[in-house]
């Protein structure tokens, strides 16, 4: 399959920067697979699992949010966190959520805020049983 | 002529003095690069946020967001201080905590209610001896700033700004400008202001194709997320750009610790090569004495 370029830059390092054959993107609004010559776009990412296929194998990390950009057949990831599978805690995350639905919320911005806390809390929840099972 | 033994052991612990240097040295030079790194990291992922935003800019959205915006009442200001654990690196705690002074001042005599925070013992225990209360401290930023810690730091600012309880933020820390350069700086952080800096200014405006670009969800969407993550890596710069400066600052005073030692150990070891050969004079003066008294 043809390859492109994928890029995953955080604020401390560059995570990965490797030829890929398929790209599955948690964007705001759904999952996006991005393939060879795809049309440029800017997309909102949000919490959850970027996949990936090298050399036949796929791969993933948890990514915290952020941004992709891909033009030209490269791939960018701006995000604040990325984790290995295996390093997501879930009982962490579990307390998280906890502690988000027991919080006050009487603005929208902290409505805001403590939707944020609970859709990374549920994603990684989620991942961590999607690879345990 | 002073005693050849003191003499001695002066320099015997000038000595080891200098090899502490040296080896404090060392150990800031490779802190150094680590740090460079790192900042290097940080730079690439600003310039590819900036360049979001331009592309952003150019699809014909106009760029406005709250914590762009300055508040026509400021009321409320916060002074976030960085600086270092430890000592021993030259002028670097006491230029950054001289420029909060100033600024402290400045802002107080302008009639705003100021609540400082301070990252690093040395800034907290200067700004406690000129009687500044501290509302929150860190002392956990070393030489790897994390991401991580920042990004809790600068989710609180966040939150207190939204909430309309503060209405600016001032950072003042040590800019890296280069390697032979580290100016201490007031930054504003919030509101944020331009997010395009000026260094990329020029570029966008070169090619004035409209942008290529599809937005996903949409461009609004996008905007009001990239906003609060260039505070924060902002912010985490200005942590970035601390420690780099800290550690440069810590390599200069060592160095030049280490040659004034060495400076030092040239000059008592000629003294105490005076002293020995004086007291050996002495003594021989005195043997000849006694033999010549014994002869007559």
């Amino acid at each position: 399959m043809a390859e492109f370029t994928c890029t995953v830059v955080t604020p401390e390092t560059t995570v990965l920067n490797e030829k890929v054959s398929s790209l599955v993107l948690p964007l705001f609004d759904g999952q996006a697979g991005v393939l060879n010559n795809h049309s440029s776009f800017i997309g909102r990412l949000t919490y959850g699992e970027l996949r990936f296929t090298v050399d036949g194998q796929e791969k993933s990390y948890y990514i915290d949010g952020g941004f992709a950009q891909v033009d030209n057949n490269v791939a960018t990831i701006l995000t604040g966190r990325v984790l290995k599978i295996d390093e997501l805690d879930s009982q962490k995350a579990k307390e998280q959520l906890e502690e988000a639905f027991g919080r006050k919320a009487n603005s929208p911005e902290l409505m805001e805020l403590r939707d944020r806390e609970m859709a990374q809390a549920r994603a990684q929840i989620r991942l961590v049983e999607k690879v345990g099972t | 002529m002073a005693n050849a033994r003191a003499l001695d052991k002066r320099r015997k612990s000038v000595r080891n003095i200098r090899k502490i240097t040296r080896t404090m040295e060392l150990i800031a030079t490779a802190r150094f690069k680590k740090a460079m790194d790192r900042a290097a990291a940080a730079t690439d992922y600003t310039a590819r946020i900036t360049q979001v935003v331009s592309d952003l800019a150019k699809s014909g959205l106009e760029v406005t967001h709250p914590l762009l915006e300055s508040r026509d009442k400021v009321q409320n200001v916060r002074v976030l201080l960085l600086s270092a654990n430890r000592g021993l690196c030259g002028g670097y705690n006491g230029s950054v905590l001289r420029s909060a002074f100033t600024q402290l001042e400045s802002l107080g005599n302008q009639g705003f209610s100021i609540t400082i925070d301070a990252s690093g013992k040395r800034g907290i225990s200067g700004l406690k001896f000129r009687g500044f209360d501290i509302n929150d401290l860190w002392i956990e930023f070393d030489d790897q700033p994390l991401f991580e810690k920042v990004e809790e730091i600068a989710n609180g600012y966040l939150e207190l700004y939204v909430a309309g309880k503060i209405d600016r933020l001032e950072v003042v820390y040590t800019k890296f400008v280069n390697i032979s350069r580290q100016v201490p700086v007031v930054e504003t952080l919030l509101p944020l202001g331009e997010l395009t800096s000026e260094d990329n200014r020029g570029e966008a405006s070169d090619d004035e194709a409209p942008s290529m670009y599809e937005f996903l969800p949409n461009a609004e969407s996008i905007l009001k997320e990239i906003v609060p993550t260039s505070f924060k890596v902002k912010l985490f710069k200005c942590f970035l750009d601390a420690a780099v400066s800290e550690q440069i600052a810590r390599m200069v005073a060592m160095k030049a610790a280490t040659e004034n030692a060495s400076e030092i150990i040239k000059d008592l070891s000629m003294t105490y090569n005076r002293a020995r050969q004086s007291q050996i004079t002495g003594e021989i003066m005195e043997i000849i004495g006694g033999v010549n008294a014994l002869k007559g």
